[in-house]
């Protein structure tokens, strides 16, 4: 009778947690997210740009012109941090137009639904290498090297790294030789993509990688010079670099002091608008598998999870073994004055633990605890959280311990138990019995808070959740999906928790 | 003498609640302690148990030393080795029982026989049963303790304290957390061990039980003994006004 209730109380609540999520799923059909309900297409080329609002990402070729560019009579401009808010902000109606970098404008109209990119660009520049003028040995055999990397990808790996960051971008295949001396490039090291300092303080890019790469073809080592914008044509010109690469337009001006490769790359920005409603409309189904099929992004999800449970699983042991012990230093302290030392030091443990936020805990033990230690960053997170339920469980037992009727401990004494075995044999398993619904609440409380790994950037499950949202730009469907994982989890835990619970209460 | 305690004296703070009290126990003597809550009963059958540290004085049981007054004036401990010598000499019987409710009666009873004094399990089962059965209580072995009445619990506890075989038991008022019609049953096991000769100090409100079991009966007030002497004496015929007052709010 007993048994037939409970199982049919996991049933209405499994029931309950079905009927969310669809509901969750649902609504943005309801919603009708993408906005494209109410609005046909209205602007098909620049000109209908007068008197719009158009998004840009903060500091790009495309902010700077369109900042600069009266001809279009725009209404403003919108500056966000990243693309994909810009674009975000397209589709939700928030402006009417957003003026992008060609490569990664493709991939959001590929991904988001009911948005179009203009015919006609809004400007288009070829970027080549600039060599002193009559070095026609150096000019071809650039030029063949440009040739060759088109042809045989690397140029595309090198961009794609840099503007849409995927794949692994360019190195130097192993054992490449480079017989035929020095090549000393000219550059401008602040503009990135093209050509920047990195977190290492090495210059990387665009231009740096295909000077790398065309370096390795050619047989050559090349070395980057950083100089100011202006000195590069002068420095390639008196032949102090052999060539310049700085994101360099190709102008009529600039061929008078030095020549010209063919271009190896042409930077386009273009317009993306909002197109007629009525367009294809992703079903649901579609929409997972976008999320979740494509690319196997399923697996990045359940390695994710398996991130997330193993953190949460160890972190607990560990932090039920440090509140074992600071409880029982704690409470010793407390009942016979013993352990003085020891006891402020638990107690500055705890006090410092549960009076800061665990995300700078986290981080402080990465950056500042294991800066110059070369640690997976897995244990350096089993660390933190240790740490932090450590404190927490600490203090469970502690008032487990102290909910123990004093004539407990002096019952155990009158019988010839010392301190530590009427701790051990007396006090500690009716202390435990206790804080066991605690103890369970104090594991789902840590399941849900190793979703900040990611600061330490630990792909947990949260943390794959938000990268599956980068890419597929759908906030959605990734996130929601990985609530419900969580909710699952915390639901089957819960459950067996009480049984647990259930069967040591019957247990005396 | 099994139990030898002079010059007591206790304080909680700046309340003095022993006032130089000094009591010998006799082998095979009963000894009653009465008197007004809050005289120092309790803190004296603690201090003579060691669960309280006393400030001044002298306790020796069997005539070993566990403390004495030192140079300075203040009691002075024993070393730990020779103070669990001297510990097993006495056994104490709580008012609350003070029972494990997580281990059944018959482990609540072999427990300390078996880790403390490491006897053979056999040896210390087959006397454990045979202590439940002298309680009446030998279907109750695998009982826990909260699925028996407070009469039950208390004599399970008795046994728990006999099964260390003491020299000397301490009872403080082990049937004043009963119901009434429950104290009957623990007095009658307290009263058989009389018959057996069981050295005890019993702090007890039940008079007619301390009148006709005890050797002896100590009047205590305020912390110190105001009087002691045999039963009849003290109940028949108190010497003292307070003991007077005592016992006439207790005939009432
Ligand atoms: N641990 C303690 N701390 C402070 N005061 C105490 C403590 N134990 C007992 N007392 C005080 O000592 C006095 C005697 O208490 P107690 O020995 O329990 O008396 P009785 O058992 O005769 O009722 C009381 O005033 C009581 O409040
Ligand atoms: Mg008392």
């Amino acid at each position: 009778m007993k048994k037939h209730s409970s199982m049919r109380r996991t049933f209405a609540v499994l029931l309950i947690i079905g009927l969310v999520s669809a509901m969750f799923m649902a609504l943005p059909v309801f919603a009708g997210s993408d906005g494209t309900e109410k609005s046909a297409q209205t602007i098909f080329g620049l000109e209908d740009l007068e008197g719009k609002i158009v998004g840009v990402q903060t500091g790009t070729t495309g902010d700077i012109y369109i900042s600069d560019d009266a001809e279009l009579k725009l209404k403003g401009v919108e500056r966000y941090n990243t693309g994909f808010e810009a674009v975000q902000a397209l589709s939700q109606n928030k402006i009417d137009a957003v003026v992008i970098d060609d490569q990664p404008a493709q991939a959001f109209v590929a991904q988001m639904n009911g948005l179009t990119i203009l015919d006609t660009e809004y400007v288009k520049e070829d970027y080549a290498m600039a060599v002193q003028k009559g070095n026609t040995e150096l000019l071809g055999k650039l030029n063949e090297a440009i040739a060759a990397l088109q042809e045989n990808g690397t140029l595309q790996t090198i961009v794609d790294y840099y503007i849409d960051h995927s794949g692994e971008g360019y190195s130097s295949p192993k054992g490449a030789e480079h017989p035929n001396g020095k090549l000393v490039m000219a550059t401008n090291a602040e503009f990135p993509p093209y050509e920047y300092y990195d977190d290492n303080n090495e210059i990387v890019g665009i231009d740096a990688d295909l000077a790398m790469a065309i370096g390795d073809y050619l047989g050559y080592e090349v070395e980057i010079s950083d100089m100011k914008f202006d000195s590069i044509i002068t420095s390639v010109a008196t032949g102090k670099a052999q060539f310049g690469m700085a994101g360099l337009t190709v102008t009529e001006e600039r061929e008078q002091s030095i020549d010209f490769t063919n271009p190896y790359y042409t930077g386009k920005q273009v317009v993306i608008v909002r197109k007629s409603a009525g367009a294809q409309r992703e079903t649901i189904i579609d929409r997972f598998k976008r999320n979740f099929v494509q690319a196997g992004r399923w697996k990045m999800l359940l390695s994710g999870l398996g991130v997330t449970l193993v953190i949460t699983l160890f972190s607990t042991l560990f932090g039920v073994l440090i509140g074992f012990v600071v409880a029982i230093i704690r409470s010793t302290h407390d009942k016979t004055g013993g352990l003085r030392i020891l006891n402020i030091i638990a107690q500055v443990y705890t006090t410092v633990i549960r009076g800061t936020p665990t995300v700078v805990q986290l981080l402080i033990i990465y950056y500042v605890v294991f800066a110059s230690v070369n640690i997976p960053k897995i244990i350096v997170a089993v660390i933190a959280f240790s740490m932090n339920s450590g404190a927490y469980i600490s203090e469970i037992i502690r008032s487990g311990i102290m909910s123990i009727d004093e004539g407990q401990f002096e019952a155990g004494r009158s019988l010839g138990f010392n301190y530590a075995q009427t701790m051990r044999y007396f006090i500690l398993p009716q202390a435990l019995k206790n804080v066991i619904p605690a103890l369970g609440n104090e594991f789902i409380t840590l399941l849900k808070e190793t979703s900040i790994s990611g600061y330490i950037a630990i792909n947990d499950m949260t943390k794959v959740g938000d990268v599956i949202r980068s890419r597929t730009y759908d906030a959605f469907m990734p996130l929601v999906t990985v609530a419900l994982v969580y909710l699952l989890l915390v639901f089957i835990f819960a459950r067996l928790w009480g049984v647990l619970e259930g069967r040591l209460r019957r247990n005396g | 003498m099994i139990l030898e305690m002079s010059g007591i004296q206790k304080s909680f703070g700046g309340l003095e609640v022993l006032k130089d009290i000094s009591l010998e126990v006799d082998s095979g003597e009963v000894v009653s302690v009465i008197g007004p809550s809050g005289s120092g009963k309790s803190t004296l059958l603690r201090c003579a148990t060691f669960l309280e540290t006393i400030d001044a004085g002298e306790i020796r049981y069997m005539g070993k030393p566990a403390a004495a007054t030192g140079s300075q004036g203040k009691a002075v401990y024993v070393s730990h080795s020779e103070l669990n010598e001297v510990k097993r000499y006495f056994g104490l019987v709580f008012q609350q029982f003070n029972l494990f409710p997580h281990f059944s009666v018959l482990r609540n009873i072999m427990d300390a026989p078996v880790f403390v004094q490491k006897r053979p399990k056999e040896e210390v089962h087959a006397e454990a049963m045979e202590l439940l059965r002298k309680m009446n209580l030998e279907n109750r072995a695998d009982a826990y303790p909260c699925q028996l009445s407070g009469g039950q619990q208390q004599r399970v506890a008795i046994a728990r304290a006999l099964a260390l075989k003491p020299s000397i038991l301490f009872f403080d008022e082990p049937t004043s957390a009963l119901d009434p019609e429950l104290t009957g049953e623990v007095l009658k096991v307290i009263r058989q061990l009389a018959e057996e000769k069981m050295t005890m100090v019993v702090v007890t409100h039940e008079m007619p039980f301390a009148r006709a079991v005890s050797n002896r009966v100590i009047f205590m007030d305020r912390g110190v003994i105001v009087e002691q002497g045999d039963p009849e004496e003290v109940f028949g015929n108190p010497k003292q006004e307070r003991t007077v007052q005592f016992l006439r709010n207790y005939q009432r």
